[in-house]
């Protein structure tokens, strides 16, 4: 009798569902999975070893290229690892903006994963909605830092800029007459905050419109529910972090049981899940993001009524202000020494972690006392939970492997880094 | 009896109308398009757009050859040769930048002591072959020159916060 | 003696009366200064190394405390830190916000001071000092406003270049350093005020805005242009040279190095230079590739040897090339038959060549002349020559207050106190003559016949018994014989001459070769009488006598043959020239070169190649090529080797120029190099007089092909000359 072989099936690295270049060798009985072998590494640029040859500050441009749907979260860790080394002090403002960027950018990547998740599972029309709230967040982005995606915004020692007190406005044309026009710019007649604080005012209706399209939709539920089961102690052994643990039941949370920057003095709750099912992580994510809605308001009125520096104000870290450096011999020497040399970050070694819209975002930094680190590693969630993906989907049909990648909220950029 | 709930509200396909209302809804509301490229989506005055040289308004150009953007660019997209002028001042013989490398990150602008080289707006540059996405000074200058108003503007905007 | 002392809390023990930042120093504790430079006196005048010292009731400066017995030193207390800072702002309070566009940026104490031991923010608001600057002459740029009144290069002017050239004028505010008179700093080792200068004030005219210290590499190297071998820095971005600095090396030229090896890389991109091989054909001049030139090469070579002889081929290679070129030039040539193989293009009298030792030179290290007592200089403007040589020769007078004789045919400009000169303009024979005479009568040494005719006439003064005398009363003492002298006629004779002198006061007998590397040329047997390492072989022509009669075959390796060889430019050897096949293997070509070349192998400049020199006292430095071969051309050593090849010489496959040097390395065993410095017994009536000829030597930067060509030097006052 002829040997029966399960068929190997080639998923990605071009496939649309793989959320990037996964690439997955799916052996299959029928349409069962047996076995599915993840194969990572198509994305792999070296940033690590990249960082070993570049200033400090030089690499926090890499950091948005990690994970690159939650930029400013990337840069935070590596930022607050530095900083834990040299032993600056942040200025209470800039914490604040950063808490508050982590949590625009937690609405970001979960707008994102929501839309694609949705779209591989079959849902078209969610993406557009997300996508239209992620335009008004990407355009916070861009009046704060210049970039609507790789902000390189934060810095050991604070954040670059302060928020800008206007916003861009739409302007005139003959398909938008003055009257829509001045429609359009409503949100935006005042500052940054102003505008995100409309945003934040919109927000918990756009996800009430979410979750009137999914979460008792029955091709949803029957898509997601009891599908890539992990059980908490599971969940736990496999490393998961953020909400892939959290959908488990484990009530972990970065920002709660080791709080950094501002975070003990803001009030959110922790959502967690019950079956550790894709649709129980599903409903976590979307009730963080009103939880992330909910920081955010707290953040812009303690913003509102607290100006003040943005950065260190130490001079062997912080780069003056150009005024200043113009002016004054002492700040222009400091300014031409960072910019080329950077700064000598004491020796030793350093591990800080944030929590990333995906999970435990850590960056460990070992340095030698040098202007460069001598060993950057990088700790990103997607590749513990992609590890993961043999156990998830075993067993189940090949349709549903989409929505476990779909579920484990997969980026390439941290995984290969 | 929530069973029996359930079962109507599954049999009549509740959930699926909710949803189709919803798109039914922004099936008649007010459109949001922009027509781009006519028209274009607001940008911040912090644009980190395609690089520009300036000038001084007598027309020298501001750049002294100092390399600090040279230096401090993470991914070594500039090139800068430098040369005493015939009036004996700093000045560039080449400058360039290779925008296939550049993760316009902004740090050439916040190392330049000048304010010559900037980050100005535009992002819709194309090239049909590499060379035309290596800009030289000659172009870098061409583009501060066109835009000029707009750069001093935006950095008039901004010079505040930095 | 050693006393106790104790550094931020350790414990240690110190030599009593060192200077306590010489101590911390040698611990690795970095102490911030600006005046203090370890190869200077010390004048504790920019306050940036206070330091606390227990007990002291103000903080000490560190190079101006000498370390006493329980002395407690803290130099990173608070109280230090406090001193160190409010130091730093007083210096940086007129500086010029100029970083941005000086060329000291990135490499500049005054930043990395700033940053280390500064305040990060300035509280001075009132204007600026600015003060008028001065020019310096073609090499050194200056910009005074960025002064720091060190005295660092004001020190370098009167304690090693031995010229107060540069001064302060002017009290507090008004303080100006300066050349008192408006004018060029002449001194040949004025480079070194550039190194020194911890701030922007003082850079290199020619570097001036070319390349940031942070971008370029770093490369080790050696000084080729004379015999010192100084240890250097050549600092390439993106494979071309942009300056050379001093690199330390405190048995040879402490932190110093020349003018003409600092700004000799100036020459390299000379529009001389050629990059592809050229045949002469039919009088029209050919590029063709390699192979076709090396086998048209090998073909005139053979024919040439093979229809007149192997008498017919003569070799003739610059006293720069290396080891390896020298070794390979001559087993070519004498795996060819001819022994006709020379690289003393700047001497006309072989007679006594037989007696010269392994190699001329000095059986000392080079730092060790400034351990002599007593030192007689022959023939030789030892400043323009050897200006690292001259400025050990100045250390002995200072710090031993040696006597220094000068026998020369012209009064030459020294730097140091010289205690007796002559200067006979009609013949340097004459002097010697006399101070030979006062030796044998004094003595009443046994002379021959001849000998004793010659120095008869000698007329003795009381200047000559004195120096005879200072030579005598001690063991430290030097005969130098310099290049001035290998030029004359009667050189032959100065050297025997010397050598008795040295012998008979028990004086140790130095000779300073014309070129880089002459003590390479004469180890790998690239002289006429021997072979490698002192193997004795039949005498082949020397550089002058290759031009006495026709040859078919010359091969002239970086040689301007019109301007490196004495009588080069005579109507005669161009005409020699012109009739035999002239190989050029060779840099730079000018348009007279081709006149009378056949064949051009275009040569790596000796940045771009790999090699050993080896310097007057026997140490041999090995380099690796700092920069590719540019464009076509080829290291020398691999040109040789093809040739080899191609000539059917046995034992030419070298894969590697260390392969070639551990093979001369090999012959020459383990001689040690200093002690084979042994001169040969000389006969002394071996050498008829002659009447003397005289040839104006080549000047500072006139040495060879690419000194000539660094137009920042040419336009010096030296190379004006």
């Amino acid at each position: 009798m002829a040997e029966i072989r399960n068929y190997t099936l080639n998923f990605g690295p071009q496939h649309p569902a793989a959320h990037g270049v996964l690439r997955l060798i799916l052996e299959l009985d029928g349409e069962v999975v047996q076995r599915a072998d993840p194969h990572i590494g198509l994305l792999h640029r070296g940033t690590e070893k990249l960082a070993e040859q570049r200033t400090y500050n030089q690499s926090i441009g890499y950091m948005d290229r990690l994970d690159y749907v939650s930029m400013m979260c990337n840069e935070h860790a590596y930022c607050m690892t530095i900083e834990k080394l040299l032993g600056v002090e942040v200025p209470e403002r800039a914490q604040y903006i950063r808490v508050m960027f982590d949590e625009v950018t937690r609405i970001l990547n979960h707008l994102m994963w929501l839309g694609t998740h949705a779209l591989d599972v079959g849902a078209m029309t969610m993406f557009l909605y997300c996508f239209r709230e992620r335009e008004d967040l990407m355009d916070a982005y861009e009046a704060v830092s210049g970039a609507r995606m790789h902000a390189s915004y934060y810095r050991p020692g604070g954040v670059y800029r302060d928020l800008p007190d206007s916003m861009p406005q739409y302007e005139e044309s003959q398909w938008h007459t003055r009257a829509q026009v001045e429609e359009n710019n409503k949100n935006r007649q005042g500052s940054l905050l102003d505008f995100l604080h409309d945003f934040t005012e919109r927000f918990d209706t756009y996800v009430d419109e979410y979750e009137q399209l999914l979460t008792n939709n029955r091709i949803w539920k029957q898509r997601l529910v009891d599908i890539g089961v992990v059980d908490a102690e599971r969940a736990k052994q496999l490393g998961f972090t953020g909400p892939m643990l959290r959908g488990s039941g484990i009530a972990w949370d970065l920002r709660k049981s080791q709080p950094y920057e501002v975070y003990d003095k803001l009030e959110f709750d922790i959502p967690i899940g019950t079956n550790g099912d894709c649709y129980d992580r599903y409903l976590v994510r979307v009730e963080e993001m009103r939880q992330s809605n909910r920081l955010i308001k707290q953040c812009i009125s303690w913003l509102r009524d607290n100006p003040g520096p943005v950065m260190s104000d130490d001079p062997k870290v912080a780069a003056p202000h150009r005024e200043e450096m113009k002016e004054d011999m002492e700040s222009l020497i400091h300014h031409f020494k960072l910019f080329t040399e950077g700064y000598p970050v004491p020796e030793g070694q350093a591990y800080c972690a944030v929590e990333h819209p995906k999970g435990e975002f850590g960056t460990y930094i070992i340095s030698d006392g040098a202007n460069k680190p001598f060993r950057l590693k990088i700790r990103a969630p997607g590749f513990a939970h992609i590890s993961a993906m043999d156990e998830m989907v075993a067993g189940h049909m090949i349709a549903d492997v989409v929505t476990v990648i779909g579920t484990m909220d997969i980026v390439f950029g941290e995984i290969d880094r | 009896m929530r069973a029996l709930t359930q079962f109507f509200k599954s049999l009549f396909l509740l959930e699926l109308f909710k949803g189709l209302s919803l798109t039914g809804r922004y099936l008649f509301a007010k459109k949001f398009t922009v027509q781009y490229p006519e028209e274009k989506t607001p940008q911040s005055f912090r644009f980190r757009g395609l690089h520009a040289l300036r000038r001084y308004q007598n027309g020298e150009e501001r750049c002294i050859a100092c390399k600090l953007c040279e230096a401090v660019c993470p991914a070594m997209a500039i090139t800068i040769e430098s040369e005493e002028r015939a009036d004996g001042t700093r000045r560039t013989k080449k400058y360039d930048i290779d925008l296939t490398k550049c993760i316009f990150c902004g740090f050439c602008e916040e190392s330049c002591p000048v304010d010559s080289i900037v980050e100005t707006r535009i992002f819709e540059y194309h090239g049909e072959e590499r060379e035309d996405l290596y800009m030289t000074k000659e172009k870098l200058l061409a583009v501060g020159d066109k835009y000029e108003s707009q750069i001093s503007k935006d950095r008039g905007e901004d010079a505040s916060y930095r | 003696m050693n006393v106790n002392i104790e550094i931020n809390g350790k414990e240690l023990q110190a030599e009593n009366g060192k200077m306590l930042i010489e101590v911390t120093d040698e611990l690795g504790i970095t102490v911030p200064r600006f005046c203090y430079h370890k190869n200077l006196s010390v004048s504790a005048n920019c306050r940036m190394c206070l330091v606390e010292v227990e007990k002291a009731p103000k903080p000490m400066p560190a190079c101006a405390t000498p370390v006493t017995e329980g002395m407690k030193v803290f130099t990173h207390s608070p109280k230090a830190l406090a001193a160190q800072k409010a130091v730093m702002e007083f210096l940086l309070i007129n500086h010029p916000l100029d970083c941005p566009v000086c060329d000291q940026g990135g490499e500049c104490d005054l930043q990395d001071f700033s940053i280390g031991y500064g305040e990060g923010k300035s509280q001075y608001v009132e204007a600026k000092r600015v003060i008028k600057d001065k020019d310096y002459g073609p090499l050194v740029a200056t910009e005074m406003t960025r002064c720091i009144h060190c005295t660092r290069c004001v020190r370098f002017g009167q304690e090693i270049a031995g010229i107060r050239e540069i001064g302060a004028t002017g009290r507090g505010e008004n303080m100006e350093i300066g050349t008192y008179i408006e004018k060029s700093i002449d001194s040949e080792l004025s480079g070194n005020i550039i190194d020194i200068c911890p701030v922007g004030a003082l850079t290199s005219k020619p570097f001036r805005f070319h390349a940031r210290a942070w971008e370029m590499q770093k490369h080790n190297g050696v000084a080729v242009h004379d015999c010192t071998g100084s240890n250097v820095e050549f600092h390439t971005l993106r494979g071309e040279i942009q300056r050379i600095i001093a690199r330390e090396n405190q048995d040879i030229n402490d932190s110093w190095i020349s003018d003409r090896d600092r700004y000799s890389y100036l020459g390299l991109n000379n529009e001389d230079r050629i990059f592809k091989p050229m045949i002469k054909k039919s009088g029209n001049w050919e590029t063709v590739d390699w192979e076709e030139a090396l086998n048209f090469t090998a073909e005139v070579i053979k024919n040439g040897v093979g229809t007149i002889g192997p008498d017919s081929l003569a070799t003739l290679v610059s006293p720069n090339a290396t080891l390896e070129e020298f070794y390979l030039a001559q087993k070519v040539t004498r795996g060819l038959g001819s022994h006709n193989i020379d690289h003393r293009l700047q001497q006309v009298d072989f007679r006594a060549q037989e007696s010269d030792p392994l190699y001329p030179g000095l059986k000392m290290s080079v730092k060790q002349i400034s351990e002599q007592n007593a030192i007689l200089l022959i023939g030789s403007n030892i400043r323009k020559e050897q200006p690292i040589i001259a400025h050990q020769v100045r250390q002995a007078t200072i710090i031993n207050n040696a006597k220094i004789s000068l026998v020369n045919t012209q009064h030459y400009e020294m730097n140091f106190n010289v205690s007796a000169e002559f200067a006979d303009d009609a013949n340097i024979l004459n002097n010697l003559l006399a101070l030979a005479k006062v030796l044998v009568q004094k003595d009443k040494i046994d002379v021959d016949k001849a000998f004793s005719k010659l120095i008869s006439s000698a007329k003795v003064t009381d200047n000559h018994e004195q120096t005879i005398a200072e030579l005598k009363t001690d063991e430290d003492s030097l005969v130098i014989v310099g290049n001035t002298a290998q030029t004359m006629s009667n050189y032959s004779q100065i050297k025997i001459i010397a050598s008795f002198i040295a012998t008979n006061t028990n004086s140790q007998l130095a000779i300073l070769t014309h070129g880089g590397n002459s003590a390479s040329a004469y180890i790998a047997g690239a002289v006429p009488h021997r072979g490698p390492c002192n193997q004795v072989e039949e005498n082949g022509l020397t550089a002058q006598e290759m031009f006495n009669k026709d040859l078919t075959t010359y091969i002239i390796q970086n040689i301007e043959i019109e301007k490196d060889l004495i009588g080069g430019d005579s109507e005669e050897v161009i005409n020699h020239l012109t009739k035999a096949n002239t190989i050029l293997i060779s840099s730079f070509v000018t348009d007279k070169m081709k006149e009378y070349a056949t064949i051009i192998l275009p040569a790596a400049i000796y940045t771009e190649s790999s090699g050993t020199y080896i310097n007057v006292s026997g140490t041999h430095q090995s380099m690796n090529a700092i920069t590719e071969a540019k464009a076509d051309s080829k290291p020398v050593w691999k040109i040789w080797r093809v040739l080899g090849n191609l000539l059917n010489i046995n034992n030419m496959d070298y894969m590697s120029s260390e392969e070639v040097k551990d093979e001369v390395l090999d012959i020459l065993g383990d001689k040690d190099m200093q002690s084979s410095i042994n001169w040969m017994d000389f006969e002394l009536d071996q050498v008829s007089n002659r009447a003397e000829y005289k040839v104006k030597p080549l000047g500072i930067y006139a040495v060879d092909s690419i000194v000539r060509r660094a137009d920042a030097l040419q336009r010096t006052a030296d190379g004006q000359q």
